[in-house]
């Protein structure tokens, strides 16, 4: 097992910031991944207000520019330096799985792999729930990291994940130790106190119950916006003035907005709140399960923490009986 | 006959980047009706009936158009006239310049149903998908048993393909519908809706497979009277409408309880999306 010491652990992270970017959860107005400029503004066991998906899939994303009738991609820098996300907590590692899963498994999509090819995720194992929102222990998340620390008195445990993580331990070799110490099973894993009892969600699909978590809803979007695994994104063209240059763009989008399904002609098919949000749940804990043998909820709690409501569908799945 | 295979199957047909189109010409231009048109481009691929291509003028923004021919050499195109891009669609004419990506989705699973009797409803421009089935069936004429189709328009001025109805009331059992007469004008169908030329005609479930496309109330009414009948879900096959941007399967918009149009679609078996046509 490795470790790096606590004492040096600001050394390191100096270290890196001189050849890589460096991005880390730093708190401002809110909490965010952000690019490190000084290293006192890093709370390594933040969990961040705002979800890490922008560092791969960017909110605003140039798909290629035109000019009359000529396509051009946007240029790839091979410049750019290779970045080092420090304190991904296990949701946010989950969350770039399944986003990797979206946007790289069968479909390529060159601006997320441009992004994430650059990227080291360096990991921290969250040791208590970070409030009462989070629900990770019920989601069965999987180990996706580079590297993993695992907060232990004086020195952060190491656990390497993958082939990039073992050549960038190489790289910064005098930094890790060998040690003695081994991790526990509780070391991995806590248990947070809001659990998702029921993740099959099949047979609910017309239970009353939606309407009081619907019934509080402002379709705000902001579940959507805030959730670490939410891939969905509308492709739009933006012109100048001379209306023959411009660039397609493609930005988030939100299904809880009536016109993400509005085809033209104007009939929109998700016209209602209910049908809306239960689309958001569905697709988390259903849908993406069904494609890809996992949910795409990860547990983080942030779109309970951001709702305007605190609509917690955690607990009201939870307590829906199954009426047959 | 092999199945032909998808856009998916075939992933390195085009650019690297899968969002960038590729640049085509419009080789033929014809107005059908006071709102659609059908264009012919010069865009070679294998594709089957029911695919559907992105359309894309830069500036203007992109639109899914389904394919109305089966040929490797040309692809034609019926377009409606209803938003931003097949507004500026309709401006354009023989020569111009437009860019494209696909064929996807899965179209109708023609080479799986030999042996079938075929029943094709189509109502106003949903009739352009079911046509790149009747092209389908014209070159494998031995496979399918009886065809009969049902096509509904508004008014007489709205009917599509007015040439290939002509040769499809010889080939095939035709019915053909409009909705209203206002201009009085000298036709040979009936005025009513599809649905109720559906609702008299004595259809026999056995062996057949009924395929549809058309405005959702249409189709619901249509699949309800089938059903009444005796026809079976797993023999109806939908062409459904949905907003699709990315048209492979990320994007999300095109979701249909969990099924992605531009992936699993736009043709379902019935079945498939069953109750969930409005999620």
């Amino acid at each position: 097992m490795l470790k790096i010491n606590k004492a040096s652990f600001n050394d390191f992270l100096l270290d890196l910031m001189r050849y890589n970017e460096l991005i880390a959860p730093v708190k401002t107005d809110e909490s965010r991944f952000e690019l490190v400029k000084d290293i006192k503004q890093i709370e390594i066991s933040l969990h961040t207000y705002f979800p890490v998906k922008k560092l791969f899939f960017r909110k605003h994303q140039t798909m290629f520019s035109f000019d009359k009738n000529k396509l051009a991609e946007p240029e790839t820098s091979a410049e750019k330096k290779q970045r080092v996300i420090v304190g991904l907590k296990r949701c946010d590692l989950n969350s770039i799985r399944r986003q990797d899963i979206m946007f790289m498994k069968d479909t390529k999509d060159p601006y997320y792999k441009e992004e994430r090819d650059r990227t080291i995720l360096v990991g921290y194992n969250c040791k208590e729930p970070f409030d009462e929102y989070c629900f990770c222990s019920s989601m069965d998340l999987g180990d996706y990291y580079d590297l993993m620390l695992y907060d232990k008195d004086d020195a952060y445990l190491v656990e390497i994940g993958s082939e990039k993580g073992r050549n960038f331990v190489d790289r910064y070799r005098k930094y890790f130790w060998d040690t003695e110490l081994f991790l526990r099973p509780e070391d991995r894993r806590i248990e947070t106190k809001l659990q998702l009892d029921k993740r099959d969600i099949k047979e609910y699909y017309n239970h009353p119950d939606w309407k009081k978590m619907v019934d509080i809803c402002f379709s705000c979007a902001a579940c959507v916006t805030l959730c670490p695994s939410c891939y969905c994104f509308d492709i739009h063209d933006e012109v100048d003035a001379t209306l023959n240059k411009g660039e397609r763009k493609r930005n988030w989008a939100a299904c809880q907005l009536p016109c993400f399904t509005k085809v033209a002609g104007g009939h929109v098919f998700r016209s209602t709140r209910e049908d809306r949000f239960k689309h958001r749940i569905y697709h988390q804990l259903q849908y993406f399960k069904d494609r890809h043998g996992m949910t795409l909820c990860t547990g983080c709690g942030r779109c309970i923490r951001g709702c305007p409501t605190r609509i917690n569908f955690v607990k009201g799945i939870n307590e829906m009986k199954l009426e047959k | 006959m092999p199945r032909v295979k998808t856009a998916k199957e075939e992933p390195e047909q085009q650019s690297a980047n899968p969002y960038l189109p590729v640049s085509t010409k419009i080789t033929s231009f014809k107005r059908e009706s006071s709102d659609c048109f059908m264009i012919r481009i010069d865009f070679k691929t294998k594709h089957d009936p029911g695919q559907f291509v992105q359309l894309t003028l830069p500036g203007i923004g992109e639109a899914p158009i389904s394919i109305a021919s089966y040929s490797q050499e040309f692809m034609d195109l019926n377009i409606r006239e209803v938003g931003n891009v097949t507004k500026a669609l309709s401006k354009m004419k023989k020569g111009d310049t437009l860019f494209v990506r696909g064929p996807y989705g899965k179209g109708y699973p023609m080479d799986k149903l030999f042996g079938k009797e075929l029943i094709v409803i189509g109502g106003g421009s949903g009739v352009a998908p079911l046509k790149g089935i009747l092209s389908y069936v014209d070159k494998h004429k031995n496979n399918f048993g009886e065809v009969s189709l049902y096509f509904g328009f508004r008014t007489p001025e709205d009917i599509l393909f007015k040439d290939e109805m002509r040769q499809w009331r010889n080939k095939y059992n035709l019915n053909l519908s409009v909705d209203k007469n206002p201009n009085k004008a000298r036709i040979s169908c009936d005025v009513c809706f599809i649905t109720n030329l559906i609702e008299k005609a004595k259809l026999n479930p056995e062996n057949k497979i009924v395929f549809i496309c058309g405005p959702p109330m249409m189709m619901n009414i249509t699949i309800s009277i089938l059903k009444n009948k005796g026809f079976k879900e797993e023999q109806i096959y939908v062409s459904t409408e949905r907003l699709m941007q990315c048209a492979l399967g990320i994007c999300g918009h095109c979701m249909i309880h969990g099924k992605y149009t531009c992936l699993d679609g736009p043709v379902f078996r019935y079945d498939e999306i069953g109750q969930y046509t409005n999620d």
